[in-house]
């Protein structure tokens, strides 16, 4: 059985992993090889974009709007699971209600958000009924917008970092609990020791996966504020190879997006890797 | 004793802010379904009143017709059905063959898992317009079929079709395979007639999963089908260009699938889900 058993599963573990590489890492190793491209080999596209303070702009939003956003969404995320894992409080309804923003497609989330945040739309207009002023929330190179576009982003996101974390808090023995609480342990001092030590390896894994993400946000920019309104190195990219039509300098960009997700990507899996080695909890 | 949060011994204060957070989802996930609903069968003019109308004053079917009556919204329907169904089969396809692998031996599994993260580790913008460029020469930039974004779509699915589906092939005890081993089946034969069978709930779930996935992109989509679009970019355009009414209408029918699976499927597609993200 086994050298035949062995060639299938050479087999089988290699045409999806070649498919994936052909679609996706051959397309952007051809992209990093065009961006040094510039009326021939050169490193005349990166130059430009150093020069360009959109590019300077849209580097420091790639940080800041995905760490707000974690940020957010870990903070809403553990507080929803926290809520959601107490037995006796379950309701279906509430769970579903809490899964919803993640099975609307993004794009329809972030078409709302557009209504919503709009100058006259309904979320100055409820501002308007309580006699407040209305704030422009998604006024171009506003920070007020960057909290906006955070807020969406993570509003979307939360229920997966909730699942990621449910799933991590229905796994630790009761018995846990119960100890603690014939101990005399009250709320807090259960919360402070006994979940999140236990929940460490379910929030470290989030982290990682979420932070991936987050930093390659897109979709959220794009449609809330267009390319310019808040840039980041996606959308930044985007309008320099649709708008400007410069591919090569569109692809440098982009390259250092690449380049910012994989330093930090790796970093957080060594990280992981250390942590679970460690801890002995992480498989 | 509730343990898990230890909630029930907690004062009048935890129970409120359980009830404001509540209050919080229940306001963060369902209000924004009701207001597109509302402007999806309200005339557009109403929808840019100012102070913005919270109860419909007139309804219309103008916009939902029009999902139906307009070529390009019609074509973008059958377009994202058809992206959808083709790059979910693939999906599953090569995500089983690789869920498959991963669960039978330590060295495909850390091959499978390496490329699996690698491949997570690019952004969306770093591959689409490189990729672009190479479709182009393929003939299928763009094209109307959508051939092209079907097999993107494919590819960034494979892992959480591979992922949904690990866990059912690595419960399958391996005394099964042994024995129709020595009945004389090659392990082909018993990749498809014992182990496949055995999985079909979690592959099921699996190509839901992609067609989801795909249903919803919408970076590959704007970036490679510029003209012939599917869905989530025409919705973009949409919106972006004030069509209110139409864009509503069209959010609302691409609610649909999703929203189904996720509440009649559940708590069973949760691990799922979280393996399924994607930007």
């Amino acid at each position: 059985m086994n050298a035949a058993a062995k060639k299938l599963r050479t087999v089988f573990v290699l045409a999806p992993c070649v498919f994936m590489t052909a679609m996706l890492l051959l397309p952007a190793l051809n992209g990093l090889v065009l961006s040094f491209d510039h009326h021939g080999p050169s490193l005349g596209n990166y130059r430009i974009l150093l020069g360009d303070p959109m590019f300077w702009r849209a580097l420091a939003n790639n940080l800041l709007v995905p760490f707000g956003s974690v940020i957010v969404e870990f903070a809403l995320g553990l507080a929803l699971a926290l809520a959601l894992t107490a037995p006796r409080k379950r309701s279906a309804l509430i769970e579903t209600a809490a899964i919803l923003p993640f099975a609307i497609p993004e794009i329809v989330i972030l078409t709302l958000a557009r209504y919503i945040f709009m100058p006259r739309g309904y979320l100055n207009g409820a501002i308007a009924m309580t006699g407040m002023h209305a704030l422009p929330w998604l006024s171009p190179r506003s920070s007020l917008a960057m909290l906006t576009v955070i807020f969406v982003d993570a509003w979307h996101v939360t229920p997966v970092v909730m699942l990621m974390l449910m799933a991590g808090l229905q796994a630790i023995p009761a018995e846990l609990y119960e100890a603690a609480r014939l101990d005399g342990a009250g709320t807090l001092a259960t919360f402070r020791f006994v979940t999140i030590p236990m929940l460490m390896p379910a929030i470290v894994g989030a982290l990682i996966l979420r932070g991936i993400d987050a930093l390659r946000i897109f979709s959220t920019v794009l449609v809330l504020t267009g390319p310019e309104g808040v840039p980041v190195l996606s959308t930044y990219s985007y309008s320099l190879w649709d708008d400007a039509q410069k591919p090569q300098e569109a692809m440098a960009a982009s390259m250092i997006l690449a380049l910012m997700v994989t330093l930090i990507g790796v970093g957080g899996l060594l990280f992981a890797r250390r942590y679970s080695r460690d801890n002995g909890a992480l498989k | 004793m509730n343990g898990r949060a230890g909630s029930d011994t907690a004062g009048p204060g935890l129970a409120a802010a359980r009830y404001v957070l509540n209050a919080l989802v229940v306001a963060g996930g369902v209000l924004p379904l009701y207001i597109l609903a509302k402007q999806s069968v309200t005339p557009e003019l109403e929808t840019f009143a100012w102070p913005p109308h919270w109860m419909p004053h007139r309804l219309t079917i103008a916009h939902f017709a029009s999902v139906f009556e307009v070529s390009e919204l019609r074509s973008a329907i059958l377009r994202s059905l058809g992206v959808a169904a083709i790059s979910a089969a693939i999906a599953i396809t090569l995500g089983a063959m690789l869920a498959y692998a991963m669960s039978r031996s330590p060295i495909t599994r850390s091959t499978g898992f390496s490329t699996v993260s690698g491949i997570r580790l690019l952004p969306m913008i770093t591959v689409a317009i490189p990729l672009g460029i190479i479709l182009a020469t393929l003939g299928i930039y763009d094209s109307p079929s959508g051939i092209g974004l079907a097999l993107v779509h494919a590819a960034i699915a494979i892992p959480t079709a591979a992922l949904t589906m690990y866990a059912s092939f690595a419960a399958i005890p391996l005394e099964i395979e042994e024995a129709a081993w020595i009945d004389g089946a090659s392990p082909l034969r018993i990749f498809l007639t014992v182990d496949l069978p055995i999985a079909r709930t979690a592959i099921a779930t699996a190509l839901i999963l992609c067609f989801i996935l795909s249903w919803d992109e919408f970076g590959f989509a704007l970036l490679v089908q510029q003209t012939n679009r599917t869905l989530p970019p025409l919705l973009y355009y949409y919106t972006v260009f004030g069509n209110v009414g139409p864009a509503s209408a069209l959010a609302l029918l691409m609610m649909i699938p999703a929203v189904c699976v996720v509440v009649a499927l559940g708590s069973s597609l949760r691990g799922a889900l979280i393996a399924g993200t994607s930007r």
